[in-house]
């Protein structure tokens, strides 16, 4: 269950790296960095 | 094109170099702070040697078992079910290193939920250890969270139910080990822990169950104990003699109908008399100001000195604050009370405790003075 629950939260960590890279608003480009954090440290089951 | 992959590339770096950073203080709330083995300590358990499909879990958590020289009563010391509430794990740790026993067992559990102290209270701003003082150096201690990591037990549902009773409280308590008494050996990692708990109370018959607790200022319950129906005479008869040893504490009789909590459904689920300890711990209330180690040590908060004039406090607060070693002497007290009171009263299975050091001892010469040199 919980392997299913982290492909989940990578596959979301993938679409925000993908949105990261074709995001042309440098705003925006900072949100997805933002969010990339609590993604890394959950996918890794750290916090 | 090129220019927005650069500052990708830029911010990305950025974001990886945060949660590295974050990954390590994080980690770091995994090491466990070093206990030492005293004088007293016979031998170390595990709460899987009770239930053993906690083995290799976070919830698997050292038990330290004091055996005196003669026959008597068993008490069992639980601490660190809350782990923002400092004391009881300190109290458990000075009677680790400290207790001799020259009748009965005393068995100390001074992290009852190991997994809450892996992590703390997202938006408290909680200091991830604090450090005491001794002679030879300094002894750090994790400040954890009330409830069980969600890196373990998630996720929360809207509504906990409690098993037993069908109590229907918010969907976070069900990580909250002190509303998952009695505990399921098939339920979720807390009410696992909790049934190992009850497990251990009922293998070794432990007589005596004390929960080691604190609470904020402005909460009721507070330098109080709680007691199960069966342990009302021996809690009247320690607060009595506690209110004439100068140490006031007031007696709460265990509500029937609020369930999952140490003192009603240990008292209700196994023969043991079970109680509750509360001392006045700023740094858990919501009317503090500024929280870092210094609030956790010495108790000073200048909001709640307002807030006690404003009448919005259960306990006394003044510029000395509620310190550690008032709140930890506190603890001690009680728990060598109980001992003693328990000894009067069941003659035929007495717990004799010594060497701990008493109320006054510990604010004259501090806590530091009765820690024990460890390996950092």
């Amino acid at each position: 269950m919980e392997l299913v629950y982290r492909l989940i939260v990578l596959l979301l960590l993938l679409a925000v790296l993908q949105a990261l890279y074709e995001e042309k608003d440098l705003s925006k480009q900072a949100n997805a960095a933002l969010v990339i954090i609590p993604l890394v440290l959950r996918v890794l089951m750290i916090k | 094109m090129k220019s927005n992959r650069i500052t990708a590339a830029a911010l990305l770096a950025i974001s990886l170099f945060c949660a590295i950073t974050a990954a390590k203080e994080f980690r770091d709330m995994w090491k466990e702070e070093p206990i030492a083995r005293g004088p007293g300590v016979a031998e170390v358990r595990k709460l899987s040697d009770y239930f053993p499909k906690l083995k290799g879990t976070i919830g698997d958590t050292d038990i330290f078992v004091l055996n005196g020289s003669k026959p008597g009563g068993s008490i069992l010391v639980l601490a660190g079910t809350h782990a923002n509430e400092p004391a009881g794990l300190v109290a458990a740790v000075l009677l680790i290193e400290n207790a001799k026993l020259e009748s009965g067992r005393m068995f100390v559990v001074p992290r009852a939920n190991r997994s809450a102290l892996t992590h703390n209270d997202p938006q408290e701003g909680s200091p991830q250890r604090f450090t005491i003082k001794t002679p030879w150096g300094a002894r750090w201690f994790r400040y954890g969270s009330r409830a069980t990591n969600p890196v373990v037990q998630w996720p929360d549902p809207d509504v906990y139910i409690h098993a037993s009773s069908g109590q229907r409280l918010s969907g976070n308590e069900t990580r909250n080990l002190n509303r998952s008494y009695p505990g399921r050996p098939d339920g979720n990692f807390t009410e696992q822990v909790a049934f190992g708990i009850t497990e251990l109370i009922r293998q070794e018959k432990i007589d005596l169950t004390i929960d080691l607790h604190e609470s904020s200022p402005e909460y009721p319950v507070i330098n109080a104990v709680v007691a199960h129906e069966r342990a009302m005479p021996l809690a009247s008869e320690v607060i009595i003699s506690l209110q004439l040893e100068g140490i006031p504490f007031s007696l709460e009789p265990s509500p029937r109908n609020l369930s999952g909590l140490s003192h009603r459904e240990l008292g209700d689920y196994t023969d043991t008399l079970a109680v509750l300890m509360e001392t006045a711990n700023p740094s858990q209330g919501r009317l503090r100001g500024k929280t870092d180690e210094s609030l956790v040590l010495t108790g000073i908060d200048h909001s709640y000195e307002q807030a006690v004039k404003l009448g919005r406090l259960f306990v006394s607060f003044d510029e000395t604050g509620h310190p550690l070693e008032q709140r930890v002497g506190r603890h001690l007290a009680g728990v060598l009370e109980f001992a003693r009171a328990f000894s009067k009263i069941y003659q035929d299975k007495p717990i004799i405790i010594s060497n701990v050091p008493g109320y006054d001892e510990l604010q004259k010469n501090g806590i530091g003075r009765y820690l024990l040199p460890v390996k950092q």
